[in-house]
């Protein structure tokens, strides 16, 4: 294990940041923290690093995090700002020079796809090539542990992915990363093990495929019937084929439908002479399990499905 | 050898910064100016005349400098704090090698030699539009240069203690301007409330002022007793300023 954490608390005043928090990570593995803002998140890194007091055990590769020998880690703190009026290049150079053994400045640059940007000041760059050199500067003393708090806010999807692809390679080498991220996707794609911090509290841990069949559900089907069709009628037509089927409005949603069972969804319905409109069909995923793990008020309005949907049909 | 690869790192970076904001280095440089044309070109010394700016004109090169020597760091080194405190430079920083004293030490060295340069264009000015008779004595250096670490530690101080930038320069002008004028600098103590001038002591400021006075005009004796005190206060400052630095949140 190269980190190891148990029963972690942080308390500010009456508020309970961590309770009782409990984790571990393997090495050259990722684990991803999720959960909602004010969640405990930053905390946690910040606990897990040594930047703030905390109750509990914390072992950084084996050491208490304040004794963890700092050439071994590199951290890139949430909403970090490096010095201003200094170029890419300049910025890797200072912070290669705070440690006696650092990797090249072009290799960085180049790992973070900044090579044609390394005479360019800080503030011009646009917000998602900042991020990319902010990672740079976590990279600079080639960690073994790499600690990114929301590595990939502000960049822009190729961008994402060119950060991915890098993490795949420094993972690959034997780099552990633990990182938070409020894209799920991110989470899926990256990490080995997610955890779920709600309230201060990690309420679910496991590999993202382990997390999503315990808690995200059954795929579904969506349809949306033709204005003039009765939704009830609708709905009796196609119960026989799935497990649940509930009506709002004029769209249905059926649960447990298998992309094989589409087909039976659609033969039911023109059985039973019913027009629709649209049909989707959606997999359960990491953000599936996010929202049924944090989501406790029902009066709050439905957040927008990003998961895995496919589009199968649009009729007039 | 670390240590010195760290130090040589931030200070190459914290100067870059520095000389990169042309706003910033204009009235580093300008300020002084303005007093030195203000106090010594317009208003002048009277020497026959009693009150204010009665001493003659070297007599008050120490003020010019302590412009520069009290106001810059102070307000340089708490802002830098306060802004790696937003940056959550500092959360950064404590994950590297790079000790506190090492920034600290950092910074003040770039800032010894900005003002430093600043102190050589003001005597240089004073001499030449004052008519102010010198002596340039090698003094000056030390007590130029303890001065600045002195202030370091009180800007690193008060940029750990306030809570944003804003906050840092009110506060290092609500300290900094009482200290420039009751600290021997520009208003002799003959003018001040025989009970207010035993504070004159407590003022950092003071020892810098009488130092570099009696460096200027002599008795250069006199200066090395205000040197040493300078130079333990200094320890005692840089020291705070040090410990006071954020490490964790």
């Amino acid at each position: 294990m190269v980190l190891n954490a148990e029963n972690v608390r942080r308390e500010y005043g009456d508020t309970v940041a961590l309770d009782g928090v409990s984790l571990s990570v393997e090495q050259g593995s990722v684990f991803a923290l999720i959960g909602p803002n004010g969640a405990g998140k930053t905390t946690l890194i910040r606990s897990l690093t040594g930047t703030t007091e905390y109750e509990g055990e914390i072992e950084l590769l084996g050491e208490p995090p304040k004794r963890t020998d700092t050439q071994r880690i590199g951290l890139l703190p949430q909403s970090f700002d490096p010095p201003e009026r200094l170029t890419a290049r300049e910025l890797l150079e200072y912070y290669g020079g705070l440690y006696d053994d650092a990797r090249s400045v072009a290799d960085v640059l180049a790992d973070v796809g900044l090579g044609d940007k390394a005479d360019t000041w800080y503030e011009s760059l646009s917000g998602g090539q900042q991020r990319r050199v902010c990672v740079g500067i976590a990279l600079v003393n080639d960690p073994e542990l790499l600690v990114l708090d929301e590595p990939t806010t502000g960049i822009d999807p190729a961008g994402r992915r060119d950060l991915w692809r890098l993490l795949d390679r420094l993972t690959a080498d034997g780099t552990s990363v633990v990182l938070t991220t409020h894209y799920m996707d991110e989470a899926e794609y990256l990490a080995d093990r997610v955890g779920l911090l709600a309230d201060g509290s990690l309420v679910a841990t496991g590999p993202p495929q382990q997390l999503i069949e315990e808690y995200g559900g059954r795929s579904r089907l969506e349809v949306e019937v033709a204005e003039d069709v009765d939704a009830a009628a609708a709905q009796r037509a196609i119960e026989p084929i799935g497990t649940g089927v509930d009506t709002t409005g004029r769209t249905l949603t059926i649960q447990g439908v298998t992309p094989r069972a589409i087909g039976d969804v659609l033969d039911a319905l023109d059985h039973a002479g019913v027009e629709y409109d649209a049909l989707s069909w959606r997999q359960p995923d990491l953000e599936s399990v996010y929202l049924a793990l944090t989501e406790t008020d029902t009066d709050d309005p439905p957040a927008p499905d990003t998961g895995e949907r496919a589009e199968v049909l649009q009729s007039g | 050898m670390s240590a010195t690869r760290r130090i040589r790192a931030e200070t190459t970076a914290a100067f870059q910064s520095f000389v990169r904001r042309r706003t910033a280095v204009f009235f580093t440089f300008f300020f002084p100016v303005i007093i030195i044309l203000i106090f010594g070109a317009l208003v002048q010394t009277q020497p026959t005349s009693g009150g204010l700016f009665a001493q003659p004109p070297a007599y008050y090169v120490p003020g010019y400098l302590a412009v520069v020597v009290l106001f810059t760091p102070l307000s340089r080194v708490g802002s830098t704090v306060a802004r790696h405190r937003e940056g959550n430079r500092f959360e950064k920083l404590a994950t590297t090698p790079l000790s506190r004293v090492e920034w600290l030490l950092a910074h003040t060295l770039v800032n010894v030699g900005i003002i430093g340069v600043a102190s050589l264009i003001i005597l240089a000015l004073v001499v030449t539009v004052t008519d102010a008779t010198i002596a340039l004595s090698w003094l000056l250096v030390p007590f130029i240069a303890l001065g600045v670490a002195l202030f370091c530690g009180l800007g690193a101080l008060l940029g750990s203690v306030a809570g944003s930038q804003d906050g840092v320069i009110a506060a290092s002008n609500t300290i900094a301007l009482p200290l420039l004028f009751l600290s021997e600098t520009f208003i002799t103590p003959s003018l001040l409330p025989a009970w207010f001038r035993p504070a004159l002591d407590l003022s950092p400021l003071s020892y810098f002022a009488r130092g570099v006075r009696a460096a200027t005009m002599g008795p250069t004796a006199d200066a090395y007793g205000n040197l040493l005190v300078l130079c333990v206060l200094t320890l005692l400052f840089l020291g705070a300023g040090a410990i006071a630095l954020p490490q964790t949140d």
